[in-house]
């Protein structure tokens, strides 16, 4: 049963077809699949695997990752409520665009991602600056920061990521508050993110939720001796 | 099968230029100067072609013509006309013909803009300048476009359009004013140079004289979106990537104007130019709003002005909700494999009949490519036979190379990734129509007129417009198209005495609209990203 629900569920996403995706759903809870079997069985499998397609099709755009993600979101959140305990959390995340920077899309796409793989995820919104970043990282005991950037200005200048780094460095955070970057700049310059003082990049939604769960886990050992 | 449209109304006029050969099918009756100022490689001309400088001469090589006329008979001696030798501007286009330019004017990049995409202006009003001439300038980010008028009779005297030469710099508004933090003098310098070299070019080819007559421009009026502005005159344009200045008045007076007047050798020219809204709305935007009369219309009037950056206002009735989002360049036919602008050889229509398609080509040449609407069309019949789904993606991949409307023809052919360019131009488009009419409270069934103007002109198939989801599905009665709005309110504006009051008074009446910080335009981004009609209840149902 459970096959066929992934298939079709596959299908709807892949057709990006909203609609056609939540009707699986649906379908799905009436026959008695779970709320987390939807989440952990379905859903965030047929990311990685929509994912990887993009990735190696040369005839994927950039609307259908959008609007795969946006399906992957929608349906996640109305599955938490249904979740019989609530669901273990794997670690906190502060996210927001660089200063000087209003686009929030990538963000969104990623937070997404990230509350689909039970991250915590708190949006600090858009043209967020540097002190912000971090007094909110401390003050939520988050354990990475995330900034985005969709401009060369933004990406690469002093009151971006470089900033969120100096402060962390001067405030003695770098082993409890991991830094993580995305959008277009670094995509063009995958070295980038290493020069302006970032841990780790990616370059979608669901890697980056990967790159993030990962750091998340390093904090966590590094306060576990 | 794909047909070039050819009516029975068309003729071709072959030109020959040195070793150089240009075919320019074209309606019958015009004259070869007409055409040539159009679309092709120039004549010489020093008058408004009316065969008083002599200059415009062509020699016939085979083809149908009309008689000589009395101003040929005074200005070519017999020996030229036993050459063959005729005045461009009095020879017209009866059916094929073709001719040889043996002297040609050194090339230039400014083009006669076609009655048909300009807009009439009333002649009541007296003039509102003490000067003869006028100067009227939409300083857009990848053309510029402009006319010369003669106040007293208020006649426009001519036209141009022609590239921004910033454009080597970057296409988009961004690219630019990163590039004026190390070079902001030179692309100052360029976009001025050319706007007084388009004014030279109108004055020696229409009146003959150029110097002499310059004494006599009363007014130059320069409308653009606020980048540009900045950028023309030097100042404020570092303020521009700063988010906090978006939704500022912006100040783009240039520091001296006797300067200008100086260097443009325009000593008695008011040099007039109309503030802009904010940071991201300007003034063309107001002059849209002119052009359309949108504040004397019913409340839910919207303007959209589609290009690379698109811009919106919306007529509440006590204010204008006014926006603009970046759509992206695939709107002018920029960005996408076989983009053109609109120009001889563009796909600007197609049409489907059963499993094939038929494409309407400027100039009913050979297809070489897409300009804006032809890529709208294209997109829209291969949703409509099935080729194409809704989410961008084809039914069967056509590969890189794309699916050819025309099997024989390559620059046919529409990419996965130019469908990609065009879903996320009108999702940011729709989203950004939904978002103005949510912050008034208004729903999509509530708009009562829709002017279009900007980079389809008149070629916008609205039906089509429809069917991919770029604008709602209202009754056609309610939209209007529009080409050259921003260049019509700015003539509007230049010749009326109270033209500088008009655009306070719109100016005022104006509330800028930051999209970013409203976070119903993402989700209704991702939501407007599938190729399908707008659903006109769509815009309650999301939150």
């Amino acid at each position: 049963m459970l096959d066929d629900i992934i298939q079709s569920y596959n299908e709807a996403v892949f057709e990006t077809d909203r609609m056609a995706a939540l009707n699986v759903v649906d379908r799905a809870l009436a026959q008695g699949v779970t709320a987390e079997e939807v989440v952990f069985k379905v859903v965030i499998p047929a990311i990685e695997t929509m994912m990887s397609l993009i990735a190696s099709d040369p005839d994927a755009n950039l609307a259908q990752h959008f609007m795969t993600s946006q399906i992957a979101v929608e349906v996640t959140e109305k599955m938490l409520p249904k979740f019989r305990n609530s669901p273990e959390v794997v670690g906190r995340v502060v996210i927001g665009t660089a200063h000087g920077d209003l686009h929030s899309l990538g963000k969104r796409i990623v937070m997404g991602c990230l509350k689909a793989m039970m991250v915590e995820v708190v949006d600090l919104g858009v043209n967020v600056s540097a002190e912000h970043f971090i007094d909110e990282a401390v003050r939520l005991d988050a354990q990475v920061i995330g900034i985005s950037a969709m401009m060369v200005h933004t990406a690469m200048g002093e009151e971006g990521c470089r900033k969120v780094r100096a402060r962390l460095q001067e405030r003695g955070l770098t082993d409890r508050i991991k830094l993580v970057v995305g959008g277009a700049p670094y995509r063009f310059d995958p070295n980038l993110y290493q020069a302006v003082g970032a841990d780790a990049w990616a370059e979608d939604g669901i890697n980056a939720a990967k790159v993030i769960i990962e750091l998340i886990r390093e904090v966590k050992r590094h306060d576990t001796p | 099968m794909l047909t070039a449209n050819h009516s029975n109304q068309m003729a071709v006029l072959t030109v020959h230029v040195g070793a150089s050969v240009t075919c320019l099918p074209f309606g019958r009756g015009r004259s070869v100067r007409e055409i040539l100022d159009l679309f092709g490689p120039r004549v010489r001309a020093a008058c408004g072609g009316i065969g008083a400088c002599g200059a415009c001469v062509v020699r016939v090589l085979r083809g149908e013509v009309n008689p000589l006329m009395p101003a040929e008979r005074l200005r070519l001696d017999s020996a030229a006309q036993a050459r063959g030798e005729r005045l461009a501007c009095q020879l017209r286009l009866l059916g094929d013909l073709a001719i040889r330019i043996d002297h040609p004017p050194p090339p230039s990049v400014w083009t006669t803009i076609p009655m048909e995409d300009l807009c009439p202006v009333s002649s009541e009003q007296p003039a509102a300048i003490r000067y003869k001439y006028g100067l009227a300038v939409d300083l857009g980010t990848t053309h510029i476009r402009l006319s010369l008028w003669d106040c007293g009779s208020r006649q426009r005297m001519a036209t141009r359009r022609g590239p921004n030469p910033q454009g080597v710099f970057g296409a988009d508004v961004l690219s630019r004013l990163d590039a004026a933090r190390i070079h902001a003098a030179e692309l100052a310098r360029l976009v001025r140079d050319a706007l007084i070299d388009a004014l030279r070019d109108m004055l020696a080819r229409e009146l003959g004289k150029v110097t002499p007559l310059l004494a006599d421009v009363g007014r130059v009026m320069i409308v653009g979106n606020t980048a540009m502005l900045t950028l023309l005159t030097g100042a404020g344009y570092d303020t521009l990537i700063d988010p906090a200045y978006w939704q500022q008045p912006i100040s783009c007076q240039p520091p001296d104007w006797q300067a200008w007047q100086q260097a443009w050798g325009l000593p008695n020219a008011e040099i007039v130019l109309p503030a802009p809204v904010a940071g991201f709305i300007g003034s063309d935007l107001v002059a849209d709003l002119i052009a359309t009369d949108l504040v004397e219309g019913p409340p839910g009037s919207m303007l959209l002005d589609l290009g690379t950056n698109v811009e919106l206002a919306l007529w509440t009735g006590q204010r204008v909700l006014v926006t603009s989002t970046p759509g992206g360049p695939a709107f002018e036919g920029v960005g996408i494999r076989h983009g053109m602008p609109v120009q001889i050889g563009a796909i600007y229509r197609v049409h489907g009949i059963d499993a094939a398609f038929s494409c309407e080509v400027i100039g009913g040449v050979a297809p070489q490519g897409f300009c804006g609407s032809g890529l709208l069309d294209g997109i829209a019949r291969l949703l409509e036979n099935g080729a194409l789904k809704p989410s961008g993606r084809f039914t069967v991949p056509p590969g890189t190379e794309g699916y050819r409307l025309d099997p024989d023809n390559p620059r046919t052919a529409i990419t996965g990734h130019d469908v990609d360019a065009f879903q996320r131009a009108k999702a940011a488009t729709a989203a950004a129509m939904g978002t103005l009419l949510a912050v008034a409270g208004l729903e999509w069934s509530d708009l009562q007129r829709l002017c279009i103007c900007g980079s389809f002109g008149h070629h916008l198939d609205l039906s089509l417009a429809q069917s991919v989801g770029l604008l709602p599905p209202l009754a056609l009665s309610r939209m209007e198209l529009m080409t050259n709005a921003a260049l019509s309110g700015c003539e509007q504006a230049l010749l009326d005495g109270a033209g500088m009051a008009r655009f306070a008074r719109l100016t005022h009446l104006m509330a800028p609209v930051n999209l970013s910080m409203r976070g119903r335009y993402d989700d209704d981004y991702l939501d407007h990203l599938r190729l399908k009609p707008i659903s006109l209840s769509q815009n309650q149902t999301i939150k």
